[in-house]
């Protein structure tokens, strides 16, 4: 009499124990099945761009210095020729770099042109005869009216057919403190230079 | 023996109906929740939609309205290379070469024939 109810209460007990068990499994599956359907979306590296340097006030930039190919020169403003280009530095002995004065100056949010010369003529090499050269990482110093220094580094050198310019990338809106470093490159034909060499670089510091 | 018999049958069997109920109750849901997992997938698209939407149209709206950071901008390539004296030179040097070499050549042939012209006359 007592064996069977023993029997009985040990089966219940079992079989309530393993489907219990079996149905927490099942539980967990789901849970995780679930899990990655959350966590997909996680659209934030997309804004996890690193994070650049406050944007300076405006200060007109009067010197670049770039050590890694032996810049330092003074820098006049520049502003439209008659035809709707953009004005080059004279054609001088003393060569050197000119920031288009449509742009921001050096430091202030969005993309600051300064332009130079690889060749003047009778005169030789220009201030920028190697800009070609920059790398990726590299430093670049522009100094301001003000007495600040806004320090940028070169994320791309890109050498591209003047034909075929990327106005919209040079000039386009980028939302944070850029420059833009412009000068002829490539072989030379009958109607010039045919290529254009452009550093773009990202503001990463600025010195008092 | 017989209540005890009966009795521990019915443990048993409310021990295995309690231990089933779960699982049929993780089996009915499992339908249930796939459904309500495919209406919270129906909901879910709506809000992924929703933010998809409005982050993509305030970007595409920000930029239109946003002022330009360079509010001219130029057109074409800059001129920044005044070609090297020393290509000006050879080039220049090349068309004066030629041309001399032409001028000599005729003046040349020019007094070949005036003397082969007396030479015949004479």
């Amino acid at each position: 009499m007592t064996l069977p109810s023993r029997r009985a209460f040990a089966t219940a007990a079992m079989a309530s124990l393993l489907v219990s068990c079996g149905g927490h499994g099942a539980g967990q599956d789901t849970d995780t099945a679930e899990r990655p359907r959350s966590t997909p979306p996680p659209s934030r590296p997309s804004a996890e761009t690193g994070g650049p340097a406050e944007a300076l006030k405006r200060s007109v930039p009067v010197g670049i210095r770039i050590p890694a190919i032996g810049v330092d020169t003074p820098v006049m403003q520049l502003g439209l020729a008659a035809d709707g280009t953009v004005e080059v530095p004279p054609i001088a002995a003393d060569d050197r770099a000119g920031w288009y004065r449509h742009s921001p100056t050096p430091g202030q949010t969005g993309p600051s042109v300064i332009l130079g010369h690889v060749t003047v003529g009778a005169y030789g090499e220009g201030v920028f005869r190697h800009l070609a050269r920059l790398r990726r990482g590299e430093r670049i110093v522009a100094r301001l009216e003000n007495g600040k220094a806004a320090v940028f580094t070169v994320s791309t050198v890109r050498t591209v057919a003047q034909a075929d310019f990327p106005t919209d990338e040079v000039y386009g809106n980028v939302g944070r403190p850029e420059l833009r470093l412009i000068t002829c490159g490539g072989p030379h034909t009958s109607d010039g230079y045919r290529d254009s060499v452009i550093v773009f670089a990202a503001l990463s510091s600025a010195s008092p | 023996m017989r209540r005890t018999i009966l009795s521990a049958m019915a443990l048993a069997c409310t021990a295995v109906l309690a231990a089933t109920a779960p699982a049929f109750a993780d089996e009915g849901p499992s339908p249930a929740p796939s459904v309500t997992e495919t209406t919270p997938q129906g909901p879910s698209p709506a809000p992924t939609d929703a933010p998809s939407k409005a982050p993509a149209k305030a970007p595409a709206k920000a930029p239109a309205s946003a002022p330009s950071e360079v509010p001219v901008v130029p057109s074409g390539a800059p001129d920044t290379g005044a070609e090297p004296e020393s290509e000006q030179s050879a080039t220049g040097g090349g068309v004066i070469g030629g041309s001399a070499l032409a001028v000599f050549a005729v003046g040349g042939a020019a007094v070949y024939l005036v003397r082969r012209r007396r030479a015949t006359g004479a």
